[in-house]
């Protein structure tokens, strides 16, 4: 109920970020689902990416303070401020993202140099005939 | 309630022992000498730990001395206790077998570091109390198992590495997204805050809807760590590229990460909220949507992961299609406490000890598997056979573990599959019991076809001329003798779980212990 009124004056970075946001996960998905592992680590760096920007669109980029307002202020004493919060989280998520997609990188070299091939089809295949 | 340091010890002492693993890794021999003292340390403070937690009730710790639902609060209850015995108890076994199993290049690489940041991980996991930072842990312990999954770095434990890190990407990018969404929601992280504000979604302004949609989106990401189908798939790949050791590991502690999230979440904080407009018939909280999902997807999980291991050709992929199945049987009491409010306590407690039981017998079974292995260099049961007559000690361990996961008494598998069977009959949930008995059959197939090809008849070619690693049986006799102990002293085992229950559904309790002041940061916490 807050956040809509908040949110009520100036919906348009969020509306914005909202379609943004929405064409970050489908990017994301359709190159998971490639056939390339390189796409698919690329993928999954990009929806990673996505949550990040979400955690900071929830979090109300637009003066919305739900961890304030909804202690029970009437408004925040020095004005519309952004929540801290979620910029702390997103970049403990950042740092994360970064590590572990610096590991899928690395592992897909590795998968390479040991098949020759980083295509997920032919690598399935290579599973089939070790079993 | 209680402040105390040594809620945050189990994570120091870990994250201690790995960084001292790292900076005397020169030297082998200190090297383990480290990692093993820090295992048994480990141990040390989880029973600390658990005993005052027992005496004295909830425990917390704010980090950095902020008042509770602006800081990060570790909270040790009796269910945190309880998993952080159950990981301990794996833990020092695991540990000694690795140092006798794992080769000293290994060793000397990352292994034992690695081995301790997952304990950090699982340790932080089971303590915190603050959603954002329970994805912060998972992380961490999902860091060092990633690499521990590729530790050999051939063909298949690459292949198998790469499908389990991006499956637990997507899961963790899942994650966030339901945390970002519940933040916006309620306006807090706080397990404590949050479901005293779901049970009073009035006074916080709270939409309750979308609290039922995210906390399904935090399910799903629960069932793939625990590997419950339809989120199974990484599960045999992963357990076979993986170490003995590490996937004793993985299936015993780190799977049970996933359960013990979904006991705290759903039955501490999901069930708080009230949905009046959203109810079903059969319940109007939260875990009434919850039922019959878990009901539905412990069913497939015992169903599939017992028809599949019954058709494997290998021990170790045997051993992990039956993990599928018995996190169908943790969770399958879970469904139906969430259905019946009435056998709710009896359900947790079925699903501890449950847990327990598969913690010490599946443990054992894959540390069993990675003997055979190591003796013959393979586990396939075409290759195999006649192991109790070469080796009686280890076909011993092995069926003791297999008994333990069919649940004959005077086993701790019984009384898991009593309490299980009991929480079905008690709610007259016929579908569950049903599901149950089915399960078991499976369970007394698969383990059977296991001994009779690995183990009974005449010795195999690669069995007549093997030899064991007397270190490593010494460990799985250990580890037997503790599936029969904790059977045959179930008594205080029972009454752990039972304070464990209490704390799982004693909310007021959790809330009470976490925010003393009723959380009202605003008018107490004015003067930090």
């Amino acid at each position: 109920m807050t956040a809509e009124s908040a949110a009520a004056g100036t919906a348009g970075p969020e509306l914005v970020l909202a379609i943004a946001l929405g064409l970050l996960f489908a990017f994301g998905t359709f190159l998971v689902l490639r056939r390339d592992v390189v796409r698919v680590v690329w993928g999954v760096a990009v929806i990673s990416q996505a949550a990040n920007v979400y955690l900071i669109t929830m979090g109300g980029i637009s003066g919305g303070v739900p961890v304030l307002e909804k202690l029970g202020h009437e408004a925040a004493p020095h004005g519309p401020v952004s929540d801290p919060l979620p910029q702390a989280l997103v970049l403990t998520a950042i740092v994360i993202g970064f590590a572990t997609t610096a590991f899928a990188l690395v592992l897909t070299y590795r998968v390479y140099q040991e098949h020759g091939t980083i295509d997920a089809d032919e690598l399935a295949a290579a599973g089939e005939v070790v079993r | 309630m209680t402040v105390d340091q040594l809620v945050v010890a189990p994570v120091l002492v870990a994250l201690v022992t790995a960084v001292l693993c790292l900076v005397v890794r020169r030297s082998l021999r200190a090297q383990r000498a480290v990692s093993v003292l820090g295992a048994f340390a480990y141990a040390g403070v989880v029973a600390a730990l658990a005993d005052r937690v027992l005496s004295a009730g909830v425990l917390t710790y704010n980090l950095g001395g902020w008042p509770a639902p602006a800081a990060i609060v570790f909270v040790a209850d009796a269910l945190s206790a309880f998993m952080l015995s159950l990981a301990a108890v794996l833990t020092v076994p695991v540990l000694i077998y690795s140092v006798w199993y794992v080769d000293e290049f290994g060793e000397k690489l990352t292994f034992h570091p690695l081995f301790h940041f997952m304990l950090v991980g699982v340790s932080g996991a089971f303590l915190t109390g603050d959603i954002f930072n329970l994805f912060v842990w998972f992380e961490v312990m999902l860091m060092a198992s990633y690499v521990l999954v590729v530790f050999y770095s051939g063909a298949q434990h690459t292949r198998a590495g790469l499908r389990y890190l991006v499956l637990n990407l997507v899961g963790s990018a899942l994650m966030l997204l339901a945390i970002g969404g519940l933040y916006a929601t309620t306006g807090t992280l706080n397990m404590a805050d949050l479901a005293m504000r779901l049970g009073n979604p009035g006074e916080y302004g709270v939409a309750l809807a979308p609290v039922l949609g995210l906390s399904m989106l935090l399910f799903a990401v629960f069932a793939l760590k625990a590997g419950a189908v339809p989120f199974q798939w990484w599960v045999p790949a992963t357990y076979r590229a993986a170490p003995a050791p590490v996937t004793a590991m993985l299936a015993g502690v780190v799977k049970k990460v996933g359960v013990y999230a979904l006991i705290r979440l759903y039955f501490t904080v999901f069930a708080a909220a009230q949905l009046d407009a959203l109810s079903l018939p059969w319940g109007d909280t939260a875990l009434a949507y919850f039922g019959p999902v878990v009901l539905a997807m412990a069913t497939l999980s015992i169903a599939f992961g017992g028809l599949a291991a019954v058709g494997q050709d290998r021990l170790e992929d045997l051993l992990a299609y039956s993990s599928i199945g018995q996190v169908g049987f943790i969770v399958l009491p879970l469904s139906v406490g969430a259905f019946v409010p009435s056998v709710r306590h009896l359900a947790i407690v079925a699903a501890l000890v449950y847990a327990l039981n598969h913690t010490l017998s599946k443990g054992l079974l894959f540390l069993v598997a990675g003997t055979i292995r190591d003796a013959t260099g393979t586990t396939r049961f075409d290759d195999l056979g006649g192991v109790a007559r070469t080796h009686p000690v280890v076909a011993g361990a092995f069926l003791v573990g297999g008994l333990g996961l069919v649940g004959i008494p005077p086993l701790s598998g019984f009384f898991g599959k009593l309490l299980v069977f009991q929480t079905a009959a008690d709610s007259r949930s016929w579908i569950a019991l049903a599901v149950a008995l089915g399960g078991a059959l499976l369970t007394i197939a698969y383990v059977s076809r296991a001994w009779n090809r690995g183990f009974w008849g005449d010795p195999s070619a690669a069995v007549d001329r093997s030899s064991v690693d007397t270190r490593q049986v010494a460990v799985l006799v250990a580890l037997a003798a503790a599936v029969v102990v904790v059977g045959v002293g179930f008594q205080p085992v029972y009454e752990f779980a039972g304070h464990a229950a209490d704390a799982a559904v004693d909310r007021a309790n959790y809330i009470e212990a976490v925010l003393p002041d009723g959380g009202h940061l605003a008018t107490s916490g004015g003067e930090h």
